[in-house]
C-alpha cells in the first residue's frame, strides 16, 4: 500500500499566547508535530507493518517544519516532501489544501490520512477538502483502517460518531481519511529512528513552484485572548445555593446540559 | 632450649617414573585448565574495548584493591561471619602460594623452601596457621551452605561441595605431613595425595564460579570506578546493550568473575517483593549468553538469557552494585540492556511510551502544561533568577508541578530568607532527564540534557540547590557527556551546613530518617540530612538504613510505569519504617515523599506523619517569619 | 438572497443543536436583512419539514432523494451543491456536528469556498468567531469570497429560545427539491451505527465524568455520587484510593495508573488532587470540584469549585439537575 500521511508542525501546547498583530509571537516558541497527525502517522505505520507498501510523509510549512519532518521519518515514514511555505498565514483552507493535493496527485497513492483537525487553528478541513480536490472518497474521524478481504482494493474503517456510538463504513481505495486521536499507542521516537532518518529523502518544493493558484476567500482579520482566562471561580453559599450556581453554569457556559 | 618449629614431611627423592607421571600430570592438569579457560579469556578479550576506560589514576585502583580483595572489606562487612570466613580462605590461598610452587618443585629436587632451615620452618608454620583457619572457615561455609542454606544463595549447588572438600583435602594433607616423618610411605603417600588434590583443582575451577580466584582481583582493579556510571554510546551505531557484539570487555570479565554469593539479590527491592528481577541472574545471564553464543554474536541479548520484563523492574537502587564483593556493576549492564530495548523501539510499554512522548513535546515528566509550574511561581512571588543571587533554585518535575513536592520547595524558601540566602528559580525549566535516562532513551535524554545545558549557560547560573536527588545526580553526572554542568548540591547538604543558625522546633518528634538511594548509596551523603532532620527531634535509624538502605520504589523510571504488581516496595519499606516507633517519617526526596504518602496511608490512622528535612527544618522558624 | 439553514435529524427528530444554529441563522438574517430558508434534507423527510414548519416561519425545502439515506458524504455534497446553486443563498448555516464536519469541506470547495467552521460568536461585518490554540485564542474570520459564505455554529453558542409556532396562515409552502443523484456517486456504504462494548467502562471517550475521591469515607455513600452522576448522565470514575480498596472496580480509575481522560465535564467530589490523580484529568476541558477543604490541590485546577461538606452539596446538585433537565 502506498500511504501519504499529511502532518503540520503546531506550536507546543503550552505555548504563551503573546499576540504580535495577526499571529501570535513565535520567536520563543517550540514545535511540535500535531498531534492527530502523529496518529495519523501510526495508523499508516502499522497498515504498512501488515500489508508491505511505503510511507510517505507530506507538510506545508515554513522552514522549521523540517524538524517535524525528521520526527516523522524517524518514527518510520520512508520519505518525506516538504512543500516550503513561509506565508502559510496569509492562505485559507482551501489553499493549502490545494497545494498538498498538487504534490499528492502525482504520487497516486492508495490512501491520503491526515489527522482530524491542528491544534493550532482546529479548522479540521483540510483532509476532507484534499479528498474533495483529487476526488477521491472520504471519511472522518476514522480510529481504525482495515483492508477488506478479496483481491478488490476495498477498506473498511471505523469512524466515530456523536455520544459514544461508532460505525463501519466501507469504500473503495484510493481514498482519504481523518484519523481521529486514540484510536492506537503513539510509538516513542527512538534514537535508532533518529540515525536512519539521517539517510531517508526530503523532497523541497516551494509553495511558488506548485501553482496551486486561487486566492483566499476566507480571512482571519484579527486574534485576540478570550474575556474569561482560567481561574477558578468558587461558587459560594450553602449547599443548595451553590449548586443552583453551578447548574446555572453548566447550562450556560459549559454547555453541557 | 631451642624452641624448634616443626615442619611438614617431605619425601626425600622421588623415582623417575614418578617425576615423569607428575609431569604428565601437571602437564594434562594445566592444558584441561587453559582448555576451559582459554576460551573464557578469549572471550574476554575479544568483546569490545569500553570506550570510556582510562587506567589512570592508578592509586584508586591500587586503593580499591588492597581493600576489596586483600583485606576482603566488602566480603566481611555485608555478612561478616561467613565473610570472615572467606577472608580465611582466601588468605590461605595467598599464603599457600609459595608453599603450592615449593611443593611441586620437590620432585624435582628444587623445593626452595628448606624443611630443615629456619626461614622455611617459620614459612611452614605460618602457612599450617593458616591451613587450620581456612580448614575450619571452608567447613563453617560447607555446614552454612548445606545444612543452614540461606536463600540468597539459591539452589544447592554439588560443584560448590567439590570445591570445599577440595579445599578442605589440600589443607588436611598439608597438616597431616607435620605429624609423620620425611622417610615414612605415610609422607610420599600424602604428598601424592595433595598433589593429585591440586592437580585435580585446577582444570575444576574454570568450570565453576571459582574462576573468580583468577577474575575478581582483574575485575576489581579494572572496575570502571564511580557508581552506576552509564557509559556513553560510541557512534552511530552503537545503542546500548542489543546484541552479544556490544558487550565490553568489563561486562565480560564482570559476568565471568560472578560468585553467585546472591548478596545483589538479598538486596533487591524488587526480588524482596516478589518481582521477577534477580540481579544475579542478569549477571549469569550475560556469562550463559557469552558461552553459548560469544562476544561478536548479533543474537539479542534480550532472550533465552536475559528478560526484558525483570530488567524494567530495577529501581536503580545500587544496592547491588554497592557492594558486589567481586566488583559487578550491575547497573551499566542493566540499564545497557534497556538502552538497548528503548534505542530500538524494542520496547513497547504503554506507561513507558507517554513519558517519553510527554519529555519529545513537553518540559516535564508528568506531561502538564508548564503554565501551571509559572502559576506556582508567580503565585507564590518566587524570585527569578537573573544571575545575581547565589543561588539557583532548581524545582525539578516534582518541585514544579507536584503539591507536596511544591510544599517542600515552598518550606525550604522560607529557611533560605530566614537565612537570608539570595536565591532565583529559572523562569523555564525543563525536566533533567533522570527516568528516561535510567530507562535507556538516549534521544529524549540528549535532547533534554543540551537544552538544559544552554538554558543554564545563557542565565549565568553558578550554583545549583534541589530538593531531588534524582535531579542532583543527573545534573552533576549525566549531563557531563554533553556539557559542563554548574555545580549542584542537595538541599540536605546546603540546610546541613547552616544548621547552627536554624532554630529548633519546639515540638520535638521522635523521627526516622529514610536514606534516599540518590542520595546514599549515589552521592555517600548520611550525615548532612541526619543533623538537619535533629533540629525537629530525636532521629533514629530504621533496620536497614545508610548504605543498607531499602528504596521506595520509585527510581529507575519505575514511578511513571504504572502500577507495580504483588506487594509493593513502598509498603514493604513503609512498614520498616513504621517498626521503629517514629512519630515522623522523614525523607530528603520528593519521589520517596510521594511513594511513602500512599503507603503510609495504607497503614490507617496511627501511621507516622511524612515530613522531607526541609519542613522539618522550617519547624522552628519564627511562625511570623516574611515568606 | 437568503440565509439557508440545513437542519439536522437526530434520531427521528431535529436536534436541539439545530435549533442553536437556527437562532444564528435568525440574528444573521436579521443584521444582514435577509430571509431565512430552512432545509430538511434525507429520504422521507416529511415529519421533518412538518416539525420545522411549526417552528420556522418562513421558507422551508425538502431535499429529498432516496439515495440521500444513509447519510454519506458524497449524496449530502451533490445535493445541498445542487440546492445551493439553484438557491443561491448568501449565507449557508449548519450546526457544527461530526456530520457537518464530513461533508460540508467538501460541499464548500466545489463551490470554491471554505467553510468557517465552530464558530461561538457573529458579530458586525459580519464576523464570525472561532475558537483558536485549543481554545486559549479567540479569531474573528470575514469572508472575502464571491460565492456564498457556509458558516457551522458549535453547540451551545447560540441558546435556541423556545419559539413560539409559526401561525398556519402566514406560512409560506414547503417545497420539494429533489436533486439529480446516482448510485454510483455514492462511494462509500457505511453500517449501521453500534455501541461500544457495553461491559467495558470506556472513560477515556466518556463526555461527562463523576469522579470521587476519599472524601466520599465510605463505600455505604457512592449511591449518592451514583445519583448525581446518572442525573447528569455522566460515567462514573475514582481516584486510585477507591479503586484500591475495591468501592470500584480498577477501569474507573482515573490517574498515572488508570485511565486518562479528557471529558467536557469532569466534576470531582471529594477529590483533594493529587499530582497522580491530576496528570489523568488535566485535560478535561471544565474541571468543577466539590471539597471541604479550601487549600485542596484541586482547586489549582478547578474552572468552579464549591467548598462545602461534599454530603450536602451532592444531593442538592443532584435536585437542581434533575430540575433543569424537566
Amino acid at each position: 500500500m502506498k500511504i501519504i500521511v499529511a502532518i503540520k508542525q503546531v506550536p507546543e501546547r503550552d505555548a504563551p499566547m503573546r499576540i504580535a498583530g495577526k499571529w501570535i509571537e513565535e520567536a520563543d516558541l517550540q514545535f511540535a508535530m500535531n498531534e492527530p497527525d502523529a496518529y495519523a502517522l501510526e495508523e499508516a505505520l502499522q497498515l504498512r507493518e501488515k500489508h508491505g507498501g511505503e510511507v510517505a510523509v507530506v507538510s506545508v510549512g515554513p522552514e522549521r517544519a523540517g524538524a517535524t519532518i525528521r520526527e516523522a521519518l524517524a518514527k518510520g515514514a520512508d520519505r518525506a516532501i516538504h512543500i516550503v511555505c513561509e506565508d502559510l498565514a496569509a492562505r485559507d483552507a482551501l489553499g493549502v489544501a490545494r497545494l498538498l493535493a498538487a504534490a499528492i496527485r502525482p504520487e497516486n497513492p492508495d490512501l491520503v490520512l491526515t489527522g482530524l483537525q491542528s491544534e493550532d487553528l482546529g479548522l479540521g478541513q483540510t483532509g476532507v477538502i484534499v479528498a474533495e480536490l483529487l476526488g477521491l472518497p472520504h471519511s472522518t474521524l476514522i480510529l481504525q483502517v482495515e483492508k477488506t478481504g478479496g483481491g478488490e482494493n476495498r477498506i473498511r474503517v471505523k469512524r466515530e460518531l456523536e455520544a459514544g456510538w461508532f460505525q463501519f463504513i466501507e469504500m473503495p481505495t484510493p481514498a482519504a481519511l481523518t484519523i481521529q486521536s486514540g484510536g492506537n499507542k503513539l510509538r516513542y521516537a527512538t534514537l535508532m529512528g533518529i540515525k536512519r532518518a539521517k539517510t531517508k529523502e526530503v523532497r523541497t518544493l516551494a509553495a511558488a513552484e506548485l501553482d496551486a493558484g486561487g486566492e483566499p476567500v476566507v480571512r482571519l482579520e484579527q486574534i485576540s485572548l478570550p474575556k474569561k482566562q482560567k481561574s477558578t471561580q468558587i461558587l459560594p453559599g450553602t449547599g443548595k445555593e451553590a449548586a443552583a450556581a453551578l447548574v446555572e453554569k453548566l447550562k450556560f457556559e459549559v454547555r453541557v446540559l | 632450649m631451642t624452641v624448634v618449629l616443626p615442619s611438614p614431611a617431605e619425601p626425600g627423592h622421588f623415582l623417575l617414573a614418578e617425576k615423569l607421571i607428575f609431569a604428565a600430570l601437571l602437564i594434562a592438569s594445566v592444558a584441561l585448565f587453559w582448555r576451559r579457560f582459554g576460551p573464557v579469556l578469549r572471550r574476554i578479550l575479544e568483546s569490545k574495548k569500553d570506550p570510556d576506560f582510562r587506567l589512570a589514576p592508578v592509586s584508586g585502583r591500587v586503593r580499591d584493591f588492597v581493600w576489596e580483595v586483600m583485606l576482603q572489606a566488602r566480603v566481611i562487612r555485608e555478612r561478616p561471619l561467613p565473610g570472615f570466613a572467606h577472608a580465611l580462605v582466601f588468605w590461605a590461598f595467598c599464603a599457600f602460594a609459595l608453599v603450592t610452587v615449593n611443593h611441586c618443585a620437590v620432585i624435582f629436587g628444587s623445593g626452595f623452601l628448606d624443611p630443615n632451615g629456619i626461614a622455611g620452618r617459620f614459612y611452614f608454620c605460618f602457612a599450617a596457621a593458616f591451613a587450620v583457619a581456612c580448614a575450619a572457615g571452608i567447613l563453617g561455609l560447607f555446614l552454612r551452605r548445606f545444612f543452614v542454606r540461606p536463600r540468597w544463595l539459591g539452589p544447592l549447588s554439588r560443584e560448590s561441595g567439590l570445591i570445599a572438600l577440595l579445599i578442605f583435602l589440600l589443607m588436611v594433607t598439608y597438616l597431616a605431613a607435620f605429624f609423620v616423618s620425611a622417610a615414612s610411605p605415610a609422607a610420599r603417600a600424602l604428598w601424592w595425595a595433595h598433589t593429585l588434590t591440586l592437580l585435580f583443582f585446577l582444570p575444576v575451577i574454570p568450570h565453576t564460579k571459582h574462576l573468580h580466584l583468577v577474575l575478581s582481583p582483574f575485575a576489581v582493579f579494572l572496575s570502571r570506578g564511580g557508581f552506576s556510571r552509564i557509559p556513553p554510546l560510541a557512534g552511530d551505531e552503537d545503542f546500548g546493550l542489543v546484541a552479544g557484539r556490544d558487550l565490553t570487555q568489563l561486562a565480560s570479565l564482570q559476568a565471568y568473575s560472578c560468585v553467585e554469593c546472591g548478596r545483589c539479590t538479598e538486596h533487591c527491592p524488587a526480588s524482596n517483593t516478589g518481582k521477577i528481577l534477580n540481579p544475579k541472574q542478569v549477571v549469569l545471564g550475560l556469562r550463559a549468553y557469552l558461552n553459548e553464543y560469544g562476544p561478536k554474536s548479533e543474537e539479542p541479548l534480550i532472550g533465552r538469557h536475559e528478560s526484558q520484563e525483570a530488567i524494567f523492574k530495577c529501581t536503580t537502587c545500587g544496592a547491588c552494585e554497592y557492594q558486589c564483593p567481586v566488583g559487578i556493576e550491575h547497573l551499566p549492564i542493566i540499564v545497557g540492556l534497556r538502552r538497548g530495548a528503548v534505542n530500538t523501539g524494542e520496547w513497547q510499554d504503554s506507561h513507558g511510551a507517554k513519558l517519553f512522548l510527554a519529555l519529545e513535546r513537553g518540559s516535564n515528566a508528568l506531561g502538564l502544561s508548564a503554565s501551571e509550574r509559572d502559576r506556582f511561581v508567580e503565585k507564590n512571588a518566587l524570585p527569578i533568577y537573573d544571575g545575581t543571587q547565589e543561588y539557583c533554585l532548581w524545582l525539578g518535575c516534582m518541585g514544579g508541578y507536584d503539591p507536596k513536592g511544591r510544599e517542600i520547595i515552598l518550606s525550604l524558601v522560607r529557611v533560605m530568607n530566614h537565612l537570608g540566602v539570595t536565591f532565583g528559580v529559572l523562569r523555564k525549566e525543563k525536566c533533567t532527564g533522570d527516568p528516561v535516562r535510567r530507562l535507556g532513551n538516549d534521544l529524549v535524554f540528549q535532547q533534554l540534557a543540551e537544552s538544559n545545558l544552554e538554558a543554564l549557560k545563557s542565565s549565568n547560573t553558578r550554583k545549583i540547590v534541589s530538593i531531588c536527588p534524582h535531579c542532583v545526580r543527573t545534573i552533576q553526572e549525566d549531563w557531563k557527556e554533553f556539557g559542563a554542568p554548574p555545580p549542584v548540591e542537595h538541599h540536605s547538604e546546603f540546610l546541613a551546613r547552616y544548621a547552627s543558625r536554624l532554630p529548633p522546633a519546639q515540638d520535638r518528634k521522635k523521627i526516622v530518617f529514610h536514606d534516599p538511594c540518590y542520595l546514599g548509596r549515589y552521592r555517600g551523603v548520611y550525615d548532612e540530612p541526619r543533623a538537619v532532620a535533629a533540629l525537629a527531634g530525636q532521629v533514629v535509624d530504621p533496620e536497614r538504613s545508610r548504605e543498607r538502605s531499602f528504596c521506595c520504589g520509585a527510581g529507575g523510571g519505575l514511578a511513571f510505569l504504572g502500577e507495580e504488581t504483588g506487594e509493593r516496595v513502598s509498603h514493604a519499606r513503609a512498614k520498616e519504617l513504621t517498626a521503629t516507633g517514629a512519630q515522623v517519617v522523614g525523607a530528603a526526596c520528593p519521589f520517596c515523599n510521594t511513594m511513602f504518602r500512599d503507603a503510609l496511608a495504607a497503614q490507617g490512622p496511627g501511621a507516622p506523619e511524612l515530613l522531607d528535612i526541609a519542613q522539618l527544618a522550617a519547624q522552628g522558624l519564627p511562625k511570623n517569619d516574611p515568606i | 438572497m437568503s440565509v439557508l439553514l440545513v437542519l439536522e435529524e437526530r434520531d427521528g427528530r431535529i436536534g436541539r443543536i439545530s435549533w442553536e444554529a437556527y437562532a444564528a441563522a435568525q440574528a444573521l438574517g436579521a443584521s444582514a436583512n435577509l430571509p431565512v430558508t430552512t432545509v430538511v434534507i434525507g429520504a422521507n423527510t416529511q415529519a421533518l419539514a412538518a416539525e420545522a414548519r411549526a417552528k420556522h416561519p418562513g421558507k422551508v425545502v425538502r431535499v429529498e432523494h432516496a439515495l440521500l439515506a444513509p447519510y454519506t458524504a458524497d449524496g449530502y455534497t451533490i445535493a445541498l451543491e445542487q440546492l445551493i446553486r439553484a438557491e443561491s443563498p448568501e449565507y449557508v448555516l449548519f450546526p457544527h456536528t461530526y456530520q457537518v464536519r464530513d461533508f460540508a469541506p467538501a460541499l464548500a470547495t466545489r463551490l470554491g469556498e471554505v467553510l468557517i467552521g465552530d464558530v461561538v460568536a457573529i458579530g458586525d461585518g459580519p464576523t464570525f468567531t472561532r475558537q483558536l490554540m485549543q481554545g486559549r485564542l479567540n479569531g474573528a474570520y470575514r469572508h472575502i469570497g464571491s460565492g456564498p459564505c457556509l458558516v457551522s455554529v458549535q453547540a451551545g453558542a447560540f441558546r435556541a429560545e423556545p419559539l413560539a409556532a409559526a401561525p398556519d396562515g402566514d406560512a409560506a409552502p414547503v417545497s420539494v427539491f429533489t436533486p439529480q443523484l446516482e448510485a454510483s456517486q455514492i462511494r462509500t456504504r457505511p453500517g449501521d451505527p453500534f455501541r461500544g462494548a457495553a461491559q467495558t467502562v470506556d472513560l477515556a471517550s466518556a463526555q461527562l465524568i463523576v469522579s470521587v475521591g476519599r472524601g466520599i469515607k465510605e463505600a455505604e455513600n457512592l449511591p449518592m455520587v451514583q445519583e448525581l452522576a446518572n442525573a447528569l448522565g455522566a460515567e462514573l470514575a475514582a481516584s486510585r484510593p477507591i479503586c484500591d480498596n475495591g468501592w470500584l472496580p480498577m477501569e474507573r480509575q482515573v490517574g498515572s495508573s488508570g485511565q486518562s481522560v479528557a471529558p467536557r465535564l469532569y466534576l470531582a467530589v471529594g477529590i483533594s488532587g493529587a499530582i497522580q490523580h491530576l496528570v489523568g484529568m488535566k485535560g478535561s476541558q471544565c474541571i468543577v470540584a466539590i471539597n471541604k477543604d479550601p487549600d485542596a490541590p484541586i482547586f489549582e485546577v478547578a474552572d468552579y469549585g464549591i467548598v462545602g461538606d461534599l454530603f450536602e452539596v451532592v444531593p442538592a446538585l443532584t435536585e437542581a439537575i434533575k430540575a433543569a433537565r424537566q
